[in-house]
């Protein structure tokens, strides 16, 4: 490697590649993962990931694989997925989603908390309804800005709420004692 | 642990060994499926019809990839290619379909296919919530079971506990007397006006003082007692968590921060010990105090009683919901001391990073903000409890009015006499106090219990890292042995895999590889910090789980990349490694170690004192300290984990000559980065994805051009590449 090369090298390290959108041609494979070309240049088994996962799910997406060496390699960030042609979103976002499984909470019956750190929420979900087991829930169940609620479940199960003030007032009601 | 949860309609079991169900599809919708394995083939049916069939043969592993909100099942090949999602499932799921690839992994190994897995699944058999650390059921766990254990442990006290009953007992006694003392007063002497008349005024008001004094020795007594029984119970529980806590496995201690295991030292034992001195007696107490007052009172006139206690049932009412709501209140006040807290650990630690970004402001403005949080919650909490409490005590106490009503006018029709009056609201003044005290005790329990919950989930933890029964004290030649060794912190997840080598009685062996690749787990694995999941590790020829842990520590020093000093002097942690060592052999050390130059340097000589609170050592201050510490313990084999990491190229200097003594005629095994610092290393054991990948002398591995070659290209690669930046820098 000359030194061009190298300092091409350092180059790439050091700048953030926002790509562009259409330029790029997701495949979904059967590894559960993504197939990339982008510039002539095929990639597989292509991770995206959210960077800016409770704030913004379709903006700053990175693009990434794993090399030969098993080290991380990224190709570039989506700055906007609004930015990319309609079927290559809806596979960008089929994608993120599966990742990201996390049932929307819509209404929340009851808590109940057994005064050892851990509480049990019975509640309705875009997934259906349910009694989550929550463990040390001063972490795992709470506010991350003024209205999206997050959970992480004792399973590893993840829940949201995007906007608390649209949930009926008795789910919030019951929910301000723990937050 | 169950793999046989549930089939697809129109099968039975007869057709499959395991069978799984699964929630997700690839677009992360939900949906039935499920995977069915059976001795060659796996099936993977949707909404109950087969949708894939593969043989177990097309793939070479199989794994559980855990992603950010679900998980997946794939079959791999050996070179990681050709990978395929057999399915996708919500977290919950992961243990058992992880355990399946565990059976699935292993018959790929061994051809034999395990079908029945005595696996623990850690998920409480009583409600199915999932358990930590494979404990006690965090809800379903028998509050008074607990509760009992913490009695039990008053046992070897018992005499004073007795003690303390019976005086409590006796006060109580002197308590129920004393009225009826009075009511004679009253009657006989206040009433008709004889004050003074004959013996009988000063021998009952003798008897008032007697009682006085003999009540003010009573609680003297029941003080000592309780208090005796109080801190004995509490020192027990705390030296029992401590020592517990020094036998507990590397996997146990590092489920719990450090600052979690001093709240179980301290503050849990303290919290149960105050609930012996404060609660333990007097349940027995209060419960005997009540039956007796309250007969007294029903036999001396049943209807007025009766009128004392009518609103009890009522006041229990209103204090439970009061309880929910003010567990709540302070359960925020809780959550904002946390919080402010963790916030002033956090400024304070980092205090440096925040003056030299100049953001003192930022962090006053947080702090008082979360400062006044925290008021904020307590004021809520406590304006509640100040506004709801007198006013359900007034409600309970509001029969009292009503005897003293109906009373005083017994009294005014001659039906009773003012003494009687008096002795019978006195008595119904002494039933509050227990009721008030029973209807506390479900709070008081709750509270006490969760202290004992997380004491005793540490006292009766089992370490999974034990002797045997009959432990070996081996002479450590240094001859190590990995036979087949698989490992992972978490169990369905290996770091290592298959690691099979030998290292021979004073070799030097250095481990490579990129980072997180595993190098660090074979050293815990050779200091038995964790037993591996399979296969085994080998000292001279015996298993090193069938010699004894303190044989094993004691023959094997260890250098770290951040030594750790100890609050107090110089000498105090040199000779933490063999208290009993004489001067001569400590500055002996000290000088193999190149540490006794600094050491003569320093102010008070090795008397200075080091650790958190003293003289501020350099890292390669510290690490000679390590390393005469090492010297001292004379050990057999040596461990070396990046012990030059951080250290300049002339300290690193100091440093490799004092380890070259260190090291010289002992088994050594080193980690380090810089493969540079390797170059003393007899061979090179190198590992690549968790597995070993060559082993070998420095020479061998660059003429095999694999792994190794690769790393050192890479490393030149990088010192060129800064070479090139900095002679950029310096240009501009």
């Amino acid at each position: 490697m000359d030194e061009k090369d190298i300092r091409q090298e350092i180059f790439e390290i050091d700048t953030l590649n926002i790509l562009d959108c259409s330029k790029l041609k997701f495949e979904r494979e059967e590894s559960g993962y993504m197939t990339l070309e982008f510039e002539g240049q095929t990639y597989h088994k292509v991770n995206l990931t959210r960077l800016k996962p409770f704030y913004s799910k379709t903006t700053f997406i990175s693009v990434s694989y794993e090399n030969s060496e098993g080290e991380f390699k990224e190709i570039g960030v989506i700055r906007d997925m609004a930015e990319l042609p309609k079927d290559e979103y809806e596979k960008v976002d089929s994608f993120l989603e599966f990742k990201y499984y996390m049932p929307e909470i819509t209404k929340i019956f009851s808590i109940k908390d057994n005064r050892r750190g851990y509480i049990f929420i019975d509640l309705e979900t875009t997934s259906g309804r349910k009694t989550v087991c929550i463990r040390d829930w001063y972490s795992n169940f709470r506010m991350l800005t003024e209205h999206y609620l997050y959970v992480s479940d004792a399973d590893g199960n993840k829940y949201f709420c995007s906007d608390v003030e649209k949930l009926d007032k008795k789910s919030q009601s019951i929910m301000e004692m723990y937050v | 642990m169950n793999l046989k949860v549930s089939l697809p309609k129109g099968h039975n079991e007869s057709e499959f060994v395991f069978y799984l169900p699964f929630d997700l599809n690839k677009s992360a919708r939900r949906t039935e499926g499920h995977l069915c394995v059976t001795e060659n083939e796996i099936f993977v049916f949707i909404d109950g019809e087969l949708s894939d069939k593969y043989s177990i043969d097309d793939f070479e592993e199989f794994a559980c990839e855990q992603l950010v909100g679900c998980s997946m099942m794939v079959g791999r090949n050996e070179d990681g290619s050709g990978q395929k999602c057999l399915c996708a499932f919500t977290q919950d799921k992961f243990i058992k379909f992880a355990e399946l690839c565990k059976i699935l992994e292993h018959y790929k190994r061994t051809g034999i296919f395990v079908k029945e897995t005595d696996n623990h699944e850690p998920r409480c058999p009583k409600c199915g919530m999932p358990l930590e650390s494979g404990t006690e059921c965090p809800f379903c766990v028998n509050k008074l079971a607990v509760m009992w254990k913490l009695i039990k442990r008053t046992a070897p006290y018992k005499w004073y506990f007795i003690g303390a009953v019976l005086c409590t007992v006796a006060a109580e006694i002197v308590g129920v007397i004393w009225p009826y003392v009075n009511k004679i007063l009253v009657d006989n002497y206040v009433t008709p006006k004889t004050l003074g008349a004959g013996n009988g005024f000063f021998i009952i008001c003798s008897v008032m003082v007697g009682l006085t004094a003999f009540g003010g020795l009573l609680d003297y007594l029941n003080m000592k007692c309780s208090f005796k029984v109080a801190l004995s119970v509490g020192r027990d529980l705390r030296q029992d968590v401590f020592e517990k806590s020094q036998s507990l496995s590397m996997s146990s201690i590092s489920k719990r921060t450090a600052g979690e295991l001093i709240k179980r030292v301290s503050n849990d034992a303290n919290k149960l010990q105050s609930f012996i001195t404060d609660n333990g007696k007097d349940a027995v107490v209060k419960v005997f105090s009540l039956i007796i007052v309250a007969v007294i009172t029903f036999m001396m006139n049943w209807k007025l009683a009766l009128i004392a206690v009518v609103p009890v049932p009522f006041v229990a009412l209103i204090v439970k919901r009061l309880f929910n709501i003010m567990a709540i209140r302070y359960g925020v006040v809780w959550r904002m001391g946390f919080r402010h807290s963790t916030l002033l650990h956090d400024i304070l630690n980092g205090i440096k990073v925040v003056k030299s970004y100049g953001n003192e402001k930022r962090e006053i403005e947080r702090y008082t903000e979360a400062s006044s949080n925290v008021a904020k919650a307590s004021t809520r909490a406590e304006t509640v409890w100040y506004l709801t409490w007198p006013l359900s005590d007034f409600i309970m106490t509001i029969g009292s009015f009503f005897v003293l009503y109906f009373g005083a006018n017994s009294v005014l029709n001659a039906e009773m006499t003012l003494g009687t009056l008096m002795q019978f609201t006195s008595y119904v003044w002494m039933l509050y106090v227990p009721i008030r005290w029973l209807i506390q005790i479900p709070r008081i329990l709750a509270d006490a219990s969760v202290s004992a919950t997380k004491v005793f989930e540490i006292l009766e933890e089992k370490s999974d890292v034990r002797d045997i029964e009959n432990p070996v004290d081996l002479d450590i030649k240094g001859n190590i042995e990995f036979d087949d060794v698989y490992f992972g912190y978490k169990v369905y997840n290996p770091v290592l895999k298959g690691i099979s080598c030998k290292i021979n009685q004073g070799e030097m062996i250095g481990i490579v590889g990129p980072s997180g690749v595993g190098k660090s787990t074979m050293i815990n694995l050779v200091l038995r910090l964790y037993d591996c999941t399979q296969g085994r590790i080998l000292i001279d020829g015996v298993d090193i789980r069938n010699i004894s842990q303190k044989s094993l520590r004691s023959q094997i020093g260890v250098v770290l990349q951040e030594t750790f000093l100890f609050e107090g002097s110089v000498l105090d942690n040199i000779t933490y490694a063999k208290p009993n060592a004489t001067f001569e052999e400590i500055i002996e050390a000290a000088k193999i170690a190149n540490a006794h130059e600094f050491i003569t340097k320093l102010p008070d000589g090795y008397n200075t004192r080091v650790g958190n609170k003293g003289y501020s050592l350099s890292g390669g201050e510290r690490q000679r300290i390590a390393i005469a510490r090492a010297i001292l313990h004379n050990p057999k084999i040596i461990i070396l984990d990046e012990a030059t990491a951080s250290l300049d190229t002339q300290t690193e200097k100091h440093i490799q000559e004092a380890l070259a003594r260190l090291t010289k005629g002992r088994t050594t095994i080193a980690i380090a980065h810089r493969l540079s610092t390797l170059s003393n290393a007899d061979r090179l054991l190198v590992l690549d994805r968790g597995k070993l990948a060559e082993f070998g002398t420095h020479d061998e591995l660059m003429r095999n051009k694999g792994v190794y070659y690769k790393l050192v290209m890479a490393q030149r690669q990088t010192t060129r590449m800064k070479k090139v930046a900095n002679a950029e820098l310096a240009a501009t």
